[in-house]
């Protein structure tokens, strides 16, 4: 048995002794006691500080000393003593000690270091003042980490501390290099908050990936994409077409794909430019002999769209070298892919063929919204446009021309500009569509000026961030009016069509509209300014804010304000100037303007000093509008990390200010759209019911972003939604606003024919500029209803398109190993059978027991195809009791008493899904790939296009998403045939066919 | 035998002859080679460890330790005292179960008590005492040093150093001398506090000093402050204490008022 000591005192006094073994023996004593008797020893650290500062000790003694206060020093609490005399401790300090001490001293090295490293970044000054026994420290730890393969780790505080060749070290040494990669970019994105930097540790990443022996080009050109470096991109793009083996040439494909995603117009049309034409003379060969077999699927890459650039191979036809010719076809296809017609038209389909809008619920709305009031006549054609959105079914509307004729003026604007948003995507049909709305030049004169300015916002609507083809069209149209709703109009398309390119003529003719100093065409202007000049941060801004002090139209400052904030799209700190100088400004609407700037330029970057600014505003500004703007901007900083918003803006959504709950409710939205997160419905919920009516509005459409394609099954809040909006609808006493907040929000929850989800981020959590410019715009709405049609842009479908080799959809089987129930569309509502729709809303609220009896019986008694359409009947009714039931009833159907009925068999535990399907991003983690299946995916993506790899390339391949016969067998495109079958007569195109236009009664 | 344990025994039979010739320079120079020399035992604290002679070693190095802390009090060294003595007293209280106890224990406890008492350490004194056990009160060595502190603390400074005769032990003496000085200290103190001022007569006999130069030159020493002018000594007063700080009322306003201000922008 050890006896313990019990105190030391002894060993302190030891220290004073004079003969320095003593001393030596004391310090080593102590270092050992020092965990239990710290508080003995506190006492006398000055005598130990002394021996440690005593020159005559040799240097062990003296780091002795230096760990032994430095242990005190943690104990009392004192860190930065601590961490200071530690370093005094060199080698006697060892970073493998598995001990609190140990550990919390090194996380305070860690961060001491990273603070003054990135300091010394800022400042730009070499890491001068960086302490060398610091620095050894963090350098031993990373050495540890590295050597005990803890790679993770080593990479994390490599990439906080700015260490980059330790960085590399850390990677190449990991066995895993792809796998730490891909981590590694991952943090990038996530942790490190500097653009400049972030930049830095991408630039590495490249080069380690390059030095591979197997490079990962997806990953790769993701990188460089965020480093906006087209030659690399188009280097290996080209050296993937060129290259024999077919699999590099999918590959290519893919990352076409991948890059198309993001949206980043400018960037992909320099990758077109830069990829090298394939020599004329052999690839004219190549368009003529395939052309039986090919041209119809290769959608249209020779399409007038981009004359110059293709329709020259198609010139002249002689024999080739048959690796050119090769060539030359792969390169039409990549430049089809990359100028996004690709996937635009594969969208189009798949929305088409796909398209479950309900439109039982449009008649409903319609049916109950009075004819007089024009705001929500206009939101239901609002809604209509934002159900059907890029699907280009209309029925709806060419069921209605009557009540559609109602729209008058500035009705009648969103009205045509709708079917822009109908037809999104609608790329090489666009304009024969839009052609009877569309202005006939000087002599036509006939058609309203509203209908013709809808007509042009219609066609930049369609052509969004795809405006080749149809910018030179909406300029000349622009040019040639000097009525200003046509202006208006044509400054919004030009704008969506021409988004981020920062074309100087253009912007040179849209600034001639602002100067005439009108109040409709100035605002257009200025939005489209700004969208043109999206993320330049170009000089333009200075020019634009100088005209906003001179103008007295508040319409035209807005519209600059929100443009000039729109230029420095993610530019983070470069935007800093403009922000400062916007946030302080006289003028309230700059200020808002201010707002966005923050919003955008440090859009889903969660940056802590933004943060902190926009609540700062949020509660001090004098301007309700800048303080709702303030709020509702925290939504686009915070997108990345959508759990965080319910939390920071939970406060503010019980403010007394309804303009910062309204702000409140859409950030939520905006910020956490369609993850249905649950936080943010709680947070929703009761703002749907608040005093004021526009925060109800307000609400209920953020509500609807949050909760797009979230099935009942996975979220029963979504039923008691659904139905809260039909109360709302039905209600005669309710605000006209937000009875105008409801209908929107039903279209918003059905959007694109339910197939179709907000994203802010492409799957490489890369932002997509399209998605949050269009949200940015969109919340204007406020001000200006027609810019209600920009959330269209935000719009993505959620799609699985399987692609081969000829970029056809082939036919292709997997699997999602999940219930069917949780991820399947919205049952269709049905039309209640015992009173009609507009009866009903009168009675609602009285009759809740009877109906509930009703209801029981009913149940009981319809056969097994009613029964399940029982609860949305129910709720078409607008009979909540009802609902109840039956929903009790589907949710546990184990418990079901009627043996004969199909629910009462346990639902499958997976479905197989067909090649193109609806994935919802919520199923994402549960597809899978069959083992056994013909073809292989050429990446693990379980959504958005892959590429196939097919493994029996001689068997004649199926294929779906077409007109050609065979995809009539194709299960999954049934309800597509069925409506293709009466086009079908009209023409050989695989596209849906052009509508018949309609006109306008009035 | 151990050889380490011979060599030390055979130091410290050298230091003790030396202490009996009153050598105590060589004894300084033994005593501190001893101590070298016990740091290489590990039986002793704060190790502890259970080696075959630990015994043995833990008496031989309690011996060395109690005739060190003998020999500061002969060389009147009360820094070195007080290093030896921390260094013994684990003996006393850790290895109190391992060890016979020693002769020399109650004799250096009550001298260690005296220290503290001389060196006005009233506080660590108390603390001391708790430490031991009544058996050990008992013992006239501490029995006197509780006593000296009481009269000391009653203000019955003259049965204080009339207790210099009835010494029990013959180490106490240096400081039971040392304790007459704080004594006069303590009283000089109060004076201080109790009058203005004394004539140089009344300061002696309160002071205890045989002689008017002696007081002279305690107080040219000690209070250089106080003023001697016609045979009268004025104690300077202490300094009326500062007036206590201003309440920062306006900034106290202030702060309340711009904490309303924010509440009401953020509700």
């Amino acid at each position: 048995m050890a006896t313990l000591v019990s105190s030391a005192g002894g060993l302190l006094a030891m220290l004073n002794e004079t003969h320095p073994l003593l001393k030596l023996h004391a310090l080593s004593n102590l270092n050992n006691l020092v965990d239990n008797f710290w508080p003995e020893i506190s006492t006398s650290v000055p005598v130990i500080e002394s021996l440690y500062e005593d020159e005559e000790f040799d240097q062990h003694q003296r780091q002795l000393a230096a760990l032994l206060v430095s242990k005190v020093f943690y104990y009392l609490g004192e860190l930065n003593d601590s961490l200071s005399y530690a370093l005094g401790a060199g080698s006697l300090f060892d970073v493998s000690e598995d001990s609190d001490y140990v550990h919390t001293l090194l996380a305070k090295a860690i961060d001491e270091y990273a603070s003054l490293k990135s300091k010394a970044a800022e400042s730009n000054t070499e890491g001068t003042n960086v302490d060398p026994r610091l620095e050894a420290i963090v350098e031993r730890m990373l050495n540890k980490c590295i050597t005990d393969g803890k790679y993770q780790q080593a990479m994390g505080i490599a990439i906080e501390c700015r260490r980059l060749d330790k960085l590399e070290e850390a990677i190449t040494k990991s066995d895993n290099v792809q796998g730490t990669l891909s981590y590694c970019i991952n943090i990038s994105h996530s942790f490190v908050s500097l653009r400049e930097y972030r930049h830095e540790v991408l630039r590495l990443l490249v080069k380690v990936y390059q030095k591979l022996p197997s490079p990962d080009y997806l990953s790769i050109c993701q990188c460089l994409m965020f480093l906006d470096e087209p030659e690399g991109v188009a280097s290996i793009l080209e050296k993937l077409l060129r290259s024999e083996n077919k699999d590099d040439t999918l590959l290519a494909f893919q990352i076409a794909f991948d890059l198309i995603e993001n949206e980043h117009q400018a960037f992909l049309l320099n990758v077109r430019d830069r990829l090298s034409n394939p020599k004329p003379e052999p690839a004219a060969a190549q368009p003529s002999s395939n052309e039986s077999a090919q041209s119809e699927s290769s959608p249209a890459p020779e399409d007038a769209q981009m004359s110059e650039g293709s329709s020259a191979p198609n010139l002249n036809v002689q024999q080739a070298d048959p690796k050119e010719l090769v060539y030359a076809e792969r390169y039409t296809k990549i430049k089809g892919i990359l100028s996004g017609e690709t996937s635009i038209h594969l969208t189009l389909q798949f929305l088409y063929s796909h398209n479950k809008s309900d439109l039982l619920i449009l008649k409903t709305i319609k049916q109950s919204v009075e004819m007089r009031n024009s705001v929500c006549h206009s939101a239901t054609i609002y809604a209509n446009a934002i159900m059907h959105a890029g699907t280009t079914v209309d029925t709806f509307l060419r069921e209605n021309l009557d009540w559609l004729s109602r729209a008058t003026n500035w009705a009648k604007f969103s009205a045509t500009a709708g079917l822009g948003v109908i037809h999104r995507g609608h790329l090489q049909q666009g304009r024969s569509l839009m052609a009877p709305y569309l202005p006939q030049g000087a002599s036509g004169g006939g058609g309203s000026p509203y209908s013709e300015g809808g007509a042009l916002y219609a066609l930049g609507l369609i052509h969004a961030n795809h405006g080749e083809g149809i910018k030179q069209f909406l300029r000349d149209s622009l040019r040639s009016t000097n009525v200003e709703v046509i202006q208006h109009g044509a400054c919004l398309g030009l704008g969506l069509a021409t988004l981020g390119t920062a074309d100087e003529e253009i912007y040179d003719d849209i600034k001639s509209v602002l100067y005439t100093d009108s109040a409709v065409a100035g605002e257009a202007a200025g939005i489209s300014m700004g969208l043109l000049m999206v993320g330049t941060a170009s000089e333009k801004a200075s020019e634009m804010l100088a005209y906003a002090h001179e103008t007295q139209h508040e319409k035209i400052i807005r519209g600059l304000a929100l443009g000039i904030a729109l230029t420095v799209y993610g530019r983070e700190e470069e935007a800093d100037t403009l922000i400062e100088q916007m946030t302080r400004d006289q003028d309230p609407i700059i200020r808002y303007g201010g707002m966005y700037a923050l919003a955008l330029a440090y859009r889903g970057t969660a940056n802590n000093k933004a943060i902190r600014q926009l609540l700062h505003f949020a509660v001090s500004d004098v301007s309700d509008d800048v303080r709702r703007t303030a709020v509702l901007a925290l939504g686009f900083v915070l997108y990345l990390e959508p759990e965080q918003t319910p939390r920071i803006v939970s406060l503010l959504s019980e403010s007394y200010n309804p303009h910062v709950r309204y702000g409140a409710a859409l950030a939520v939205g905006i910020s956490c759209a369609g993850t249905g997160l649950s936080e943010a419905i709680s947070l929703l919920e009761p703002l749907t019911s608040d005093v004021v009516d526009f925060v109800r509005q307000g609400a209920l459409i953020a509500m609807a972003m949050v909760m797009v394609q979230i099935s009942e099954a996975s979220d029963s809040r979504v039923g008691a939604f659904r139905r809260q909006l039909e109360k709302i609808i039905l209600d005669k006493h309710e605000d006209t606003m937000s009875k105008m907040g409801a209908i929107l929000a039903s279209g918003i929850l059905d959007a694109g024919g339910r197939n179709v989800t907000i994203r802010l981020l492409s799957k490489t959590k890369h932002d997509k500029i399209t998605a949050v410019v269009g949200l940015a715009v969109f919340s204007q709405f406020w001000y200006w209803y027609p810019l209600i049609y920009f959330i269209s842009l935000s719009f993505s479908p959620t799609a699985f398109i399987g692609l081969n080799n000829d970029l056809k959809v082939p036919k292709f089987d997997f699997l999602s190993h999940a219930k069917p129930s949780l991820f399947e569309y919205p049952k269709p509502t049905t039309v209640p059978a015992a009173t009609s729709a507009v009866k009903l809303p009168t009675a609602v609220l009285s009759t809740s027991a009877k109906a509930k009896a009703r209801a029981k019986k009913e149940a009981e008694q319809k056969n097994i195809a009613e029964k399940s359409s029982a609860a949305e009947s129910s709720s078409t009714g607008s009979n909540p009791a009802k609902g109840k039931a039956s929903a009790e009833k589907d949710g546990d159907s184990m418990q079901v008493d009627n043996p004969p009925e199909k629910k009462a068999e346990p639902e499958p535990s997976f479905e197989i899904l067909t090649n193109p399907a609806r994935v919802v991003p919520a199923q994402e983690k549960f597809i899978k790939f069959l083992e056994e299946s013909r073809y292989v995916p050429v990446k693990l993506a379980p959504s958005g296009f892959v590429l196939l790899k097919d493994l029996y390339p001689s068997e004649p391949e199926v294929l779906s998403l077409t007109d050609t016969p065979s995809s009539t067998a194709s299960p999954a495109s049934g309800s597509a045939t069925g409506q293709q079958g009466s086009g079908s007569a009209m023409a050989v195109d695989e596209e849906p066919q052009p509508p018949q236009p309609f006109e306008y009664t009035s | 035998m151990d050889p380490k344990l011979t060599e030390v025994s055979q130091h410290f039979e050298r230091f003790k002859a030396a202490l009996v010739r009153h050598d105590y320079d060589s004894c300084n120079n033994l005593l501190s080679q001893l101590k070298v020399l016990l740091t290489g035992f590990r039986s002793l604290p704060p190790l502890f460890e259970d080696t075959p002679n630990a015994v043995h070693e833990l008496t031989v190095a309690r011996d060395i330790y109690e005739h060190a802390v003998l020999l500061s009090v002969k060389v009147e060294d009360q820094d070195a005292f007080e290093r030896d003595f921390f260094q013994l007293k684990p003996y006393y209280t850790d290895a109190r179960n391992r060890l016979p106890p020693s002769a020399q224990e109650h004799p250096i406890l009550g001298l260690n008590l005296l220290r503290l008492l001389v060196q006005n350490r009233i506080a660590e004194f108390h603390t001391e005492l708790e430490l031991l056990s009544t058996s050990a009160l008992e013992n006239p060595c501490i029995k006197h040093a509780v006593e000296l502190e009481q009269s000391f603390m009653e203000g019955a400074y003259n049965r204080v150093l009339s207790a210099r005769q009835t010494v029990p032990h013959e180490t106490f003496g240096y400081f039971m001398d040392l304790l007459a000085k704080t004594v006069r200290d303590e009283i000089a103190g109060c004076s201080e506090k109790a009058y203005d001022y004394l004539s140089i007569s009344d300061a002696r006999q309160m002071l205890l000093f045989s002689s008017d130069q002696e007081l002279l030159d305690y107080v040219k020493e000690e209070h250089p402050e106080w003023e001697i002018t016609n045979d009268v000594v004025y104690f300077q007063k202490a300094k009326e204490s500062a007036p206590c700080k201003e309440i920062p009322s306006l900034q106290l306003i202030n702060q309340t008022l711009s904490y309303a201000r924010e509440l009401e922008r953020i509700v």
